[in-house]
């Protein structure tokens, strides 16, 4: 029964490792800590952002996960950081000796699923963004005029608020304003022979106009924002539509908001991985610290040489030996134990 | 007869050093807080130094950096008294410059609390620049090809839109300048000349604001020009609509914000001002005490501790005394160094 990954730990390195993991351990917690308000935010942008993501975007489970993966990374931390000074001193030991177990089990299983879970869908889930917001904001685009209708009399506000803080319009660019009605048909005068025209002028009967909401005008321009009669050029004295000018915002929300919401998405990613990498650490450690002085019977300043490891024997035998075990009645914890650090032996060759 | 006796046992006067110490450095981070609040304040001046005519004056965050960090100096310097007093032999070497060091706390606490009162007295001050300030920039709003004003524009404009704000007192001021500059007007059209025909100084006037005034919460799209023409718009009635423009002056917009920002930051500072008095107070009671020790070697014994030796009159005479002495003997230097030397506690 050949124990897995031995490493030969006498007293002076036995302390050294405590002290290294304490210090890991701070910074797991740290790092931890950072994740969730990573998270958080995002959270909190994509409340703010909520009408203009498609219901069916999968985006937001994203900061949902990376949460609950730094809840639990600043758990592990905290935990690590207490065991580790704790087997520095004799006294402190004893109570931690059975926290020990269930803190690794707990942290590799759960912090460990976890974070593997986040980064997948940090690398997975961006893409599915594009699709939401190109659903998103056309849909908020076609409710623009509805300040009426229950459900979604904000999306005028909305749709405005978000165009003159992202400085953008329309979703590809302010050209989208042209196909679709944005005036509300009860400020149109049913009298007035031009718009008649242009109700007429399409299957649909919308009011189409060249203009655009305000919200689209550019502050830098050195003239007055022209909002309407944008295809003509000869309608503004010394102005001409066909020509780059400051007068309009010239990006598109559709890709001011993806840009926003991928860097905050890549952000949360590159915390998650070095998260994971700091917990397998913290991990690994913890689990020879333990093994160690359980090698010595949980006598701290014991001046003999331990062996550490990682499992007390191949696959195999833990397999066998779980299966035997299994046969008994008896608390779950122990049945769960081996067959659980199985996987966490996978992960290893990545971290 | 002194003020406000205290009796002391060794235990005591340890626990008043230890609480001291800590309420010392407590006092070092709420320093280190007044210092950024006072940092903030000015840079959020110098954001909007545009539309103050940058004739703001910097007086009150000044202050405020210069007090946080003499509060850090001097709370950190107590904070190592309080903690070396517990050891005779480096109390011993303290022992002189506490007198002098205490008058200086009394000063700074004085100081503290001036500081405190001008956050907020200086609304009155920002008002006036403020409309001073704003009614310019409206004023060159037209002039993007002028150098030096030709950021007036989209600082305005920012302006509106960040605050919520439509000209200086209302929308109206703005039919009152034009706004729009002559380059993109059309000289042939009969309109512009009849307009620019119809005031003395020839300027184009229109009851039309620009587009950072418009409101978002509107239900209908925005309506900039003809605004006080009803029949320009369908179902429109310039007198009772409220959602159209923003309402609020940018003036009063402004002066709300520097106003709550002003009094937070006083309170704040009336807060941490009450706690360096109790300070001063309990390092004051400490100094008695441990002068009142008759024999350093044996400190178990008990001592008193006061705020001043005799009653507040008999030590205003006895202050007064020694100013007329020192004025006797100097004639020269009498008023300097008689205000700076001699402490309250006589």
């Amino acid at each position: 029964m050949a124990p897995v990954l031995p490493l030969v730990l006498p007293l002076q390195p036995r302390i050294r490792l405590a002290q290294g993991l304490w210090l890991l351990s701070w910074l797991l917690a740290l790092a931890g800590g950072l994740t969730l308000l990573c998270s958080g935010h995002l959270l909190v942008q994509l409340w703010h952002l909520g009408t203009f993501l498609a219901p069916s975007c999968r985006f937001p489970a994203l900061p949902q996960v990376a949460l609950a993966a730094g809840a639990v990374a600043l758990g592990t931390g905290l935990g690590g950081a207490g065991a580790s000074r704790a087997s520095l001193d004799a006294a402190r030991y004893p109570p931690w000796r059975g926290v020990l177990g269930p803190l690794l089990v707990a942290g590799t299983a759960g912090g460990g699923g976890l974070l593997v879970f986040a980064l997948g869908l940090a690398l997975g889930l961006p893409g599915s963004l594009d699709q939401g917001l190109e659903e998103g904001l056309g849909t908020a685009l076609g409710h623009y005029k509805d300040t009426e209708v229950p459900g979604h009399c904000h999306s005028k506000r909305l749709m405005d608020e978000l165009q003159l803080k992202h400085h953008c319009c329309g979703r590809h660019g302010y050209k989208d304003w042209f196909g679709v009605q944005w005036v509300s048909s009860r400020y149109l005068d049913p009298s007035d022979q031009d718009v008649v025209d242009r109700i007429q002028s399409n299957v649909e009967g919308l009011y189409l106009t060249d203009g655009v909401p305000f919200s689209c005008c550019n502050p830098h321009s050195p003239r007055p924002c022209l909002q309407s009669q944008l295809s003509d050029p000869y309608a503004h004295p010394l102005f001409d539509p066909r020509q780059p000018n400051l007068n309009l915002w010239a990006q598109g929300c559709h890709e001011v908001l993806l840009r926003h919401l991928q860097e905050l998405a890549s952000t949360l990613g590159s915390m998650l991985a070095v998260t994971f990498l700091l917990q397998a650490l913290v991990l690994i450690g913890l689990r020879y610290l333990q093994t160690a002085l359980e090698g010595l019977g949980g006598v701290i300043d014991g001046e003999g040489e331990t062996q550490g490891y990682l499992f007390p024997g191949g696959l195999k035998e833990m397999l066998k030996t779980a299966w035997l075990q299994g046969g008994v009645a008896h608390r779950p914890a122990p049945e769960e134990a081996p067959p659980e650090e199985a996987p966490p032996k996978e992960d290893l060759p990545e971290a | 007869m002194a003020l406000l006796k205290v009796k002391f046992d060794q235990k005591k006067r340890v626990k008043l050093a230890q609480g001291l110490w800590l309420m010392n450095w407590v006092s070092v981070l709420a320093g280190i807080i007044i210092f950024s609040l006072g940092l903030f304040l000015k840079i959020e001046l110098r954001k909007r130094s545009d539309v103050m005519n940058n004739s703001e004056s910097h007086f009150v965050p000044n202050s405020l950096i210069g007090v946080g960090l003499l509060s850090c100096v001097f709370n950190s310097l107590a904070g190592k008294i309080c903690y070396d007093s517990l050891d005779p032999a480096k109390y011993a070497k303290w022992k002189p410059w506490l007198k002098p060091y205490l008058a200086i706390c009394v000063s700074f606490n004085i100081v503290l609390f001036l500081v405190a009162l001008c956050c907020f007295l200086m609304r009155g001050s920002l008002e006036s620049t403020l409309a001073y300030g704003l009614k310019n920039g409206m004023k060159y709003y037209r002039d993007t090809d002028t150098p030096g004003r030709c950021f007036m524009k989209k600082t305005i404009d920012m302006l509106q839109i960040e605050f919520k704000c439509c000209g200086n007192n209302g929308f109206r001021d703005w039919f009152e300048i034009q706004w729009i500059s002559n380059r993109y007007l059309d000289f042939s059209s009969k309109e512009v000349k009849d307009r620019i025909k119809s005031n003395v100084d020839g300027r184009y006037l229109v009851d039309g604001v620009p587009f950072s005034c418009c409101n978002p919460n509107s239900p209908r799209p925005c309506i900039q020009y003809q605004i006080t023409n009803n029949s320009a718009h369908y179902s429109y009635d310039h007198q009772t609509e409220e959602l159209n423009l923003w309402v609020r002056g940018c003036r009063a917009a402004l002066l709300s914000y520097y106003s709550s920002l002003m009094n937070s930051i006083g309170v704040f500072t009336l807060l941490v001002w009450l706690f360096e008095v109790s300070i001063t107070a309990g390092l004051r009671y400490l100094h008695t005490a441990l002068d009142g020790v008759p024999n350093p070697e044996e400190p178990e014994c008990e001592s008193e501790g006061w705020l001043l030796e005799k009653s507040l009159p008999e030590t205003w005479k006895a202050f007064l005394e020694s100013v007329k002495k020192l004025g006797k003997g100097n004639q020269v230097e009498a008023e300097g160094a008689a205000a700076g030397q001699a402490p309250e506690a006589g």
